[in-house]
């Protein structure tokens, strides 16, 4: 029985705008999405490369601390002391092979041992350090990027993933060993759906830059998978040609190997997208802050094995040319806001392109089809135990 | 010419509140116009949290002239019609210089900037952050950015950026 309830309309290509504003969702939301059986990618463990790294983030509130031990080995935890859960570490990212907690000097390795506490004697009686580690939610690597989930339930990561996974493992440059270049991090007005259903690949009327640039979009292939409706392209990468309103063309130009497919997409349910488009390789770790806003950390990449000119030329081009000021994806950015503007309007969000059966949901699309997102959206509704009208 | 202090105070501030006043305006070529006419006139912008772990990846990276050139085109073309515009208010305070040389000083300020969306009409601070500049002097005692890094202590931006800081 939902917690709460909405009605679903009868027809697999209409959502209900309140879906988008409705503040009452939200914390059914986290209870069952993210709190729930998911999983979170919540670093790429090229963030942290050397022993004693280490990362904080939160995800849907939780607060989290990634670290690499000593020995080299990656291992998530609750961002809070195992005593009375102070925030542990304060600092995004930095270098510590000890974490020490100022309020009553609790000292943790980068395991997670609670290795030091004053005054032991005074505290309940068989009181035993071992049993006092940081906390820590499930976690599981994918050719290195980090995920966690905060539910028992969730199956194994690679069946979350199913045929993602490859598009997914091809996206990070095909095994995972990448070198950071930075981050964009912003918080857009906009609900957590409104993110995700925007962002990742959406047909380019939008942008101008295609057309001022002679930009053609390669031919590609758009499909969904597992019942979550986790979305995926596989394009040609197409290079523009002819005349150009750029001074400085490199920001365009695709200097890797295999333009056959060279521009890839996966969005992962609930809201993590990624891409790797021209020589640009991103992940966008995204989560809710509250009910109408969203932050995003763009992180960028580079490939271990690229020479100097190759990173110069990826800092270039990820810089300027995706991200929230981005030459091809700053009008997104607006369009999440006034996607979230727009829906706080009577009834549903209809829509058209692709979908050849209002009553049937599909998992093979054109590259353009915004029909793509309709069987994530069937998975938002079954998770959130809403009924679908009667045909 | 050597520039006596005053006189050298005198440019750097008339050029950094030409700028605020160029961003403000939305004059996009007044903006450029604040840049050296050389190759590798520069501005970036990014959170001083990627500096200070050497990360180099920015907001905005226009490592020369021709992508100075490009930010015009971006906003005043490209980008045309498709966001929601807003006004900006840039606070600028020099807070110290060294001359290099001649004809170059470096120069650190203090920046603010307000934001207010248009259509909501409610302001708020968009970025704060320091602004570390390389001018270039020249001998009719005016000064032009060569380079320009915009380091935010805002690390996560309320908002997409249309503008250059
Ligand atoms: S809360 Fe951390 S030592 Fe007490
Ligand atoms: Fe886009």
């Amino acid at each position: 029985m939902a917690d709460v309830t909405l009605t679903w309309p009868k027809n697999y290509n209409e959502v209900p705008k309140a879906a988008f504003t409705r503040s009452d969702l939200y914390a059914d939301e986290i209870k069952r999405i993210f709190h729930g059986p998911e999983w979170h990618p919540i670093a790429h463990e090229s963030e942290l490369p050397n022993p004693g790294d280490f990362k904080t983030m939160r995800m849907a509130g939780i607060p989290l601390l990634i670290s690499r031990d000593e020995a080299g080995v990656v291992r998530v935890f609750y961002n809070a002391c195992s005593h009375r859960s102070n925030q542990l570490e304060t600092a995004v990212m930095g270098n510590k092979t000890e974490f020490e907690c100022p309020y009553h000097r609790w000292l943790f390795n980068a395991k997670g041992d609670l290795v030091g506490c004053p005054n032991p004697r005074e505290f309940l009686p068989g009181f035993d350090k071992a049993d006092y580690p940081l906390g820590q939610p499930r976690f599981e690597l994918f050719y290195g990027l980090i995920f966690v989930t905060f539910s028992a339930e969730t199956e194994p990561l690679d069946e979350f993933l199913g045929e993602a996974g490859e598009t997914l493992r091809e996206l990070m440059a095909g095994d995972g060993r990448l070198k950071l270049l930075g981050y964009q991090k912003v918080r857009y007005d906009s609900n957590w759906k409104g993110y995700n259903d925007n962002d990742g690949y959406h047909a380019p009327l939008l942008h101008a830059a295609f057309k001022m640039l002679n930009w053609q979009g390669g031919k590609g292939r758009q499909y969904t998978c597992t019942k979550r409706g986790h979305v995926c392209f596989e394009s040609a990468l197409s290079v523009a040609s002819g005349p150009s309103v750029l001074k400085d063309k490199e920001l365009i130009a695709f200097k890797g190997q295999d333009p056959s497919v060279g521009s890839r997409i996966v969005q992962l349910f609930p809201t993590f997208v990624s891409t790797k488009h021209l020589d640009v390789i991103n992940l966008r770790f995204a989560t809710p802050v509250d009910a109408e806003t969203t932050e995003v950390h763009y992180a960028y990449f580079a490939h271990q094995d690229d020479d100097a000119e190759m990173v110069r030329h990826r800092l270039r081009q990820s810089s300027n040319l995706l991200g929230p000021c981005g030459l091809i994806s700053m009008e997104d950015a607006s369009i999440f806001h006034r996607i979230h503007i727009g829906s706080h309007t009577p009834g549903n969000a209809i829509f058209q392109k692709g979908v050849r059966d209002p009553g049937k949901l599909e998992s093979e699309f054109l590259q353009n089809d915004e029909s793509g997102n309709l069987p994530r959206w069937e998975y938002y509704r079954s998770a959130m135990g809403f009924e679908r009208a009667e045909a | 010419m050597t520039a006596t202090i005053p006189e050298l105070e005198t440019a750097i501030d008339r050029l950094l509140l030409a700028d605020a006043n160029a961003l403000d305006s939305k004059d996009m070529p007044g903006w450029l116009a604040n840049y050296a006419e050389e190759d590798q006139a520069s501005y970036y912008c990014r959170a001083a949290e990627n500096t200070e772990h050497n990360l180099e990846l920015g907001f905005m990276f226009d490592d020369c002239r021709a992508r100075l050139e490009d930010r015009v085109t971006y906003v005043n073309e490209i980008w045309a019609g498709t966001f929601q515009d807003y006004r900006t208010r840039h606070f600028v305070q020099r807070v110290s210089h060294r001359q290099v040389d001649a004809r170059t000083v470096e120069v650190v300020s203090n920046f603010s900037v307000f934001m207010t969306p248009m259509d909501a009409g409610v302001t708020q601070v968009l970025a704060a952050g320091r602004y570390l500049d390389t001018m270039r002097l020249s001998d009719d005692g005016g000064a032009k950015l060569l380079s320009r890094r915009a380091e935010l202590d805002t690390s996560v931006l309320p908002r997409y950026l249309v503008y250059p800081i």
